[in-house]
């Protein structure tokens, strides 16, 4: 603290303002003002049908500009099943083995993906990151999937905003070699105004990230590589549960057969 | 900043000219980013945006003691522990303490402009600790041994063969020049380092005091990689890259992604207010902070030079300067290249040692124009060359050359007074002659003007100026002439 | 056009070395019959001590500046880098004397760059010159950024009988001249005068037209050095109808 409290003076001094004299902040209430954010969330929450589709639409448009595969989903079956099929077609980068880890969350727990492999016959192993499950950080590393359930969407970047939380660490978007996110229409927003709006509503939350596309890098005469140090493969499956007819879909839906449940 | 005997701007800039490598990806650079930056600028729906980020930061400094506080607090409260460093050694040895506390045996770093400014590697590796560079740039560099020659972009002067050959040399992997191969040859070397380093040591590109968060901007992930995987996280911060609000943030966030990369966003903004949970399965388990002056608080202190604070580091001042388009960001010997290091190094590391950072541009006005944050450099350039004309105090500054001081006086003689001005034009036309070629243009000149000649041809001086050519053709017939004029001069 | 004359501001450079583009000047305002009046104490803006960090010395400059040109109604240059020094810089070089800075202030208020004059005051764009052959146009700093001045010499070009204006690519992009620049970081400078270069030959223009003497000395001494053949033309000179005489 006298390091602080020196450095504070310094700066003081430099203001030229009297070193000793420290300044609350309650004397400067504009400083720290919040703007009047009703309207941005009320809006938020006020959108109809159909902005929601054409914030659905603009999203599937940025999203392609940066490499994001989207993948329109109706229901939990229709998502386990494009994740099924990524898991059998995709191989892992850095393991012989398939493993693939998903979040401790209610949405991806309804996918019961750890039902819909053959162990043995299919060698593919499904993770939770159940906390506190002491092996997460192996289970991770070994995985070459990693499926979370990002909590805003943003149409306008094609953003994702993950929270960190119990059972929703950070590493399960950034170590495996492909991040797949499960994201609900209703969470989708249109800009990163609206985005921070809600992120204010949760100011106590300490660590968030926004995942915008796959790790890139233009570093070598500036030609762009995917997969630099994070995933070189980023699905989006956008769960819509009143969807306009006519929208295509990324990535057309494979028709796996689901295992018996 | 602390090489010793390094080649002059002068000499480093010749060499940078004379390397076609590099200026083909100069050209490549400045011809996407400088002009996809103007473009967005000049499109931007919100015109105000910049000027308004420009304002909060200003205002930001002029409460720098309560913003710096309120950030502590709250880092604090969230389990952080921040520390003030005054000096670069202060920091360096809280960074130092903290790794030797924990045993660190490697570091992992994501890149940080601030730990170059600081120097701190040499530091940590004499205590024998491995310092890694994550960013896929900086850990070319660091492999050859070599220096960053650009803000965002930095082995821009290395070309896919010189990168394929360090490849293969340091990485042992078959020569390839194919970026893609040679990125996942990075990625899997890289990707043992970071799973394995008891340490991460990052930079901060905003922290919001209002919720006592620093955020961190990567497209590679390595940042997220450093501040995810190792238990301990130190990030250091220069004292100015601070913001009040969320929204403040999201608005210098708007500017940095698009200024830098032409992004709407970056691919990943990672946002951390201290530890991570006991129970999660990664994050840091000790959060650092370390708040850095270093010079800056005397940049705080005169108001010529503030402005400057305002930088985010976005590089876009790079991408348009037709000077660092040429000699490319060796030159400036300074992590901070380009125009925004012309006028910061001199101000952080000495006016004096970098004079040639203060005098080796044109003035031009580019990095204003495209600066994200309006900064006027051009402005700031000028001020520093004041300096260094007379020497000043406050900034420990000695006059630069007191020729040239001299020179300067006689020519105030001259232009003040016309009769000895036109005396001295007489006087160099006569000198010129023997000099004057049969093309009309001197093609070697000595004195001030070798310069000039070295390459380019120059004009004479006229026999007969537009002043005697008004008297003796024009002023005849033109009765308002005079009252147009008070005197002849003085 | 009657009234106050105009009082001719010609740049040391152009006085001393292109005084031709002085003339050149006279002519295009003769034409229009615009009274004409040159106060002939004039010397120097002040602007190489100023870009160089001496102030003082500057405002010396700028104080002689101001009182040969005391009572001018209206000042044109030939220079958009002179006048730029005139209308944001002088007001700067007196802190403390503030009767002066006023001075500066008004004196800046009432000096134009010569194609600004004509297109935004006398509101003519078309001079009713004659230029038979290609140009293409370079944009100064001073001018194009500092003064925002890019649109007016165009359209005065534009209007000019028999020419064709071919832009090249960043034409906006300084030229390296940077005063004292050019003589104390010569392979810098000359390095962008080559790029420059390059994009002026790029469009097969026979000539390359500025509204800065500097900047073309720049690009013509180092022309003249390569052998090149395009002329180097000061805007003045094209709308005199002069076809570069002395180049
Ligand atoms: S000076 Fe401006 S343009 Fe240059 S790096 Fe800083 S913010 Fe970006």
């Amino acid at each position: 603290m006298d390091s602080q409290n020196a450095f504070l003076r310094n700066i003081r001094q430099s203001l030229g303002l009297s070193p000793d004299e420290e300044r609350p902040k309650r004397l400067f209430p504009a400083l720290f003002a919040k703007t009047d954010t009703t309207l941005i969330l009320q809006g938020i929450k006020n959108r109809t049908a159909e902005q929601q589709d054409e914030l659905v639409e603009l999203l599937k448009t940025n999203a392609r500009a940066l490499s994001i595969t989207t993948h329109i989903v109706r229901t939990y079956e229709e998502a386990a099943a494009v994740i099924i099929h990524l898991v059998r077609t995709k191989s892992p980068e850095f393991t012989p083995t398939k493993h693939i880890i998903h979040h401790d969350h209610p949405d991806l727990a309804a996918l019961q993906l750890w039902k819909r492999f053959d162990r043995e016959g299919e060698g593919v192993t499904v993770h939770t990151t159940f906390s506190p499950d002491r092996q997460l950080r192996e289970k991770t590393i070994a995985s070459f999937i990693g499926i979370t359930a990002p909590d805003i969407g943003v149409a306008d970047s094609a953003t994702l905003v993950q929270f960190t939380a119990t059972g929703c660490p950070r590493s399960t978007s950034l170590v495996p070699s492909i991040h797949i996110a499960f994201l609900k229409k209703e969470n989708l927003v249109a800009d990163l105004r609206e985005a921070y709006a809600l992120l204010r509503e949760r100011a106590r939350l300490d660590s968030y990230v926004f995942i915008t596309g796959p790790s890139k890098t233009a570093d070598i005469e500036a030609q762009m590589v995917h997969g630099a140090h994070g995933p070189r493969e980023v699905h989006l499956l956008l769960f819509c549960l009143s969807v306009v007819a006519e929208t295509p879909n990324e990535a057309p839906i494979p028709l796996v057969p689901l295992k018996e449940e | 900043m602390n090489n010793t005997n390094p080649p002059t701007y002068r000499s480093a800039a010749a060499a940078g000219i004379a390397s076609p490598r590099l200026q083909k990806s100069l050209h490549g650079l400045q011809d996407r980013f400088g002009k996809g930056a103007m473009e967005i600028w000049a499109t931007m729906d919100d015109r105000e945006m910049r000027h308004r980020v420009k304002d909060s930061r200003m205002n930001t400094f002029a409460h720098l003691d309560i913003i710096l506080a309120e950030l502590a607090k709250n880092v604090r409260a969230r389990g952080g522990q921040v520390h003030f460093a005054a000096t670069a050694q202060e920091a360096i040895d809280y960074t130092l303490a903290v790794a030797k506390k924990n045993k660190v045996k490697r570091v992992v770093k994501g890149k940080s402009m601030t730990s170059a400014e600081i120097n701190i590697d040499p530091a940590l590796e004499g205590a024998s600790i491995e310092v890694v560079e994550t960013d896929l740039g900086e850990y070319i560099i660091q492999l050859a041994g070599d220096k960053p020659s650009h803000i965002i972009a930095p082995c821009i002067h290395l070309d896919r063969n010189q990168i394929g050959e360090l490849f293969a040399e340091k990485l042992g992997i078959d020569y390839s020049n194919d970026p893609p191969t040679l990125t996942m040859a990075a990625r899997s070397a890289l990707r043992e380092k970071m799973l394995g380093a008891e340490m991460g040591l990052t930079g901060c590109n905003l922290a919001c005091a209002e919720t006592g968060q620093i955020s961190l901007v990567s497209n590679e992930g390595n940042i997220r990689m450093a501040t995810t995987m190792p238990p301990v996280l130190v990030a250091l911060m220069g004292m100015e890259r601070v913001v009040a609000t969320l929204d403040e943030h999201r608005e210098a966030l708007h500017l940095l992604t698009r200024g830098a990369a032409l992004q709407k966003l970056s691919t990943y903004v990672s946002f951390l207010g201290g530890p991570a949970n006991a129970d999660d399965p990664d994050g840091p388990k000790e959060f650092h902070l370390v708040i850095i002056d270093n010079g800056r608080s005397k940049i705080l202190a005169d108001p010529e030079f503030r402005e400057v604070l305002a930088c985010i580091r976005c590089g876009a001042c790079l991408n348009i300067c037709p000077v660092y388009g040429k000699i490319g960001g060796h030159a400036y010997n300074s992590p901070y290249c380009g125009p925004i290091g012309a006028v910061v190094t001199p101000l952080l590391d000495g006016i004096n040692k970098h004079a040639d950072l203060c005098k080796g541009e044109t003035l031009c006005g580019a990095c204003k124009d495209i600066c994200t944050v309006e900064i006027d450099l051009p402005r700031m350039l000028a001020a520093l060359r004041h300096k260094l004309a007379y020497g000043s105090d406050r900034w420990n500054t000695r006059q630069h050359n007191p020729i040239e001081a001299y020179v300067y006086s006689l020519w105030k003689l001259l232009v003040s007074n016309s009769f000895l001005y036109r005396l001295s034009l007489r006087l160099g036309w006569l000198l010129q002659r023997p000099f004057v070629k049969k093309n009309k243009m001197i093609s070697k000149m000595a004195g001030l003007a070798d310069g000039w000649t070295a390459d380019r041809d120059l004009p004479p001086l006229a026999g007969r100026t537009f002043t005697d050519l008004w008297k003796r053709k024009y002023a005849v017939g033109r009765p308002s002439a005079s009252k147009a004029q008070k005197k002849g001069g003085s | 056009m009657t009234g106050a004359p105009v009082s001719l501001f010609i740049q040391c450079l152009v006085d001393s070395m292109f005084p031709e583009v002085g003339e050149a000047m006279v002519r295009v305002f003769d034409r229009l019959a615009v009274p004409l009046a040159y106060p002939e104490g004039q010397t120097c803006c002040g602007q190489p001590a100023y870009n160089s960090g001496y102030r003082r010395e500057a405002a010396a400059a700028a104080r002689h500046f101001i009182e040969v040109f005391a009572e001018a109604e209206t000042i044109v240059c030939p220079s958009g880098s002179c006048v730029h020094m005139v209308r944001h810089h002088y007001p700067e070089l007196f802190p403390g004397d503030p009767v002066m800075a006023e001075r500066a202030r008004a004196i800046g208020a009432r000096t134009f760059e010569f194609s600004e004059y004509l297109v935004d005051v006398l509101r003519v764009t078309d001079v009713m010159a004659e230029y038979p052959g290609t140009v293409t146009y370079h944009d100064s700093c001073h001018l194009s950024r500092g003064l925002g001045i890019a649109r007016q010499p165009r359209m005065l070009l534009e209007n000019v009988r028999g020419l064709e204006l071919i832009e090249m690519a960043n034409s906006d992009t300084c030229c390296g001249f940077g005063g004292t620049f050019s003589i104390n970081y010569p392979e810098i400078s000359v390095a962008m005068v080559d790029e420059k270069i390059t994009n002026i030959l790029a469009t097969g223009a026979d000539a390359v037209v500025g509204c800065d003497i500097s900047c073309l000395m720049n690009i013509g001494g180092r022309l003249s050095r390569r052998g090149e053949k395009v002329k180097v033309l000061h805007l003045a000179q094209v709308l005199a109808g002069v076809e570069g005489e002395s180049k």
